[in-house]
């Protein structure tokens, strides 16, 4: 944490998450999910973009298993991944 | 200016003397008034012009009066009204790391994600000297763009024998990084409770707005650090949470 002692320079203030704190997952109820989405970063060397669906796979984990507040997942950013392929094409035209 | 004067006297005179016929002595007294007249009329100009002055000064001092007075409103009212202004300025700015306005949930549903710029983003996990949870990241980094959606996870464990409460924060190097860095969901500011032995996973499900692209300031910005803190939490503690209310 940054010590703000010195007066102007600039200092991070924390913000509070948009949906709040996930629960915490106490019986490993999604950890299959997790070690698939664990797997696949080590496999594709680290790249977000290539796991999604496992991201997208793990939170529909924890939303069937009440560790997080159910909501339709284009709300989560997971649009692209809805869409059926033929509308997926327009998605990638997008710049 | 004294042409007319001596023009009035000289018809005065031409008048006189049909007097003069009659009063000699009266003549003798225009004369005699004449100098006398002038300087009657000369002052009467004089104070008239005097009287004109001080009136003419008397208006300008109080117009100018009601110049300053106005203006001396005007400047109290415009402090009065500096503060909500300054506020939404900073706002609109995010100038004191004040939170940048337009942050809402909308934006995760419709932003579309800039696949050119892939940041670099490193995981630290720290916690308080007295605390005794194991607590790590579970990769070390991640590559994430813009306006994409990211998972990432942390590991606890409460080696002890008795349940601890443990309640974390979050920093983000480079600070001016900080204001596009969004958590939607997390497991910050709040107790988290770890039983003896446990192990849990804690995920981290966060994005980078696609305005970071946009930022000059961050054109050289490749890696962000996202940093947590675990501190114990006593039974029945409240922390101040940053603009996060309890339930």
């Amino acid at each position: 944490m940054s010590t703000a002692m010195n007066f102007g320079s600039k200092s991070f203030t924390p913000r509070p998450p948009e949906k709040g704190a996930f629960p915490l997952d106490h019986f490993g109820e999604c950890k299959a999910f997790k070690e698939k989405f664990m797997k696949c970063l080590r496999d594709n060397n680290f790249d977000n973009s290539m796991c999604r669906l496992q991201s997208k796979d793990y939170l529909e984990c924890r939303m069937d298993h009440q560790l997080m507040a159910k909501e339709p997942l284009s709300k989560l950013g997971f649009r692209d991944l809805m869409d059926p392929p033929p509308n997926q094409s327009d998605g990638d035209s997008k710049p | 200016m004294l042409l007319p004067l001596l023009l009035r006297q000289a018809a005065a005179c031409r008048a006189a003397p049909k007097m003069l016929l009659h009063h000699p002595a009266e003549h003798h007294f225009l004369r005699r008034r004449l100098p006398p007249r002038l300087h009657a009329q000369s002052r009467n100009r004089k104070s008239k012009s005097g009287q004109q002055q001080q009136d003419e000064w008397r208006t300008r001092n109080k117009t100018a009066l009601t110049y300053i007075a106005a203006a001396g409103v005007g400047m109290i009212g415009l402090s009065y009204a500096a503060v909500p202004l300054y506020r939404l300025y900073c706002q609109a700015s995010g100038l004191g790391g004040t939170a940048v306005a337009g942050h809402d949930v909308d934006q995760v549903e419709t932003m579309t994600p800039v696949k050119e710029r892939i940041i670099k983003v490193t995981f630290n996990a720290d916690r308080h000297a007295s605390m005794q949870w194991n607590f790590k990241p579970q990769q070390t980094e991640i590559f994430v763009v813009p306006g994409e959606t990211a998972l990432a996870f942390y590991r606890a464990k409460n080696p002890t024998d008795k349940p601890i409460i443990g309640i974390s924060t979050y920093n983000v190097v480079p600070f001016e990084a900080g204001q596009y860095f969004n958590k939607i969901q997390c497991f910050c500011f709040e107790e988290q409770r770890l039983n003896p032995h446990e192990e849990v996973d804690m995920p981290v499900f966060f994005y980078i707005d696609p305005e970071f692209d946009e930022d000059p300031r961050m054109a050289r910005v490749d890696t962000i650090t996202l940093s947590y803190t675990f501190f114990e939490a006593k039974e029945g503690q409240k922390l101040p949470l940053p603009g996060y209310s309890y339930n």
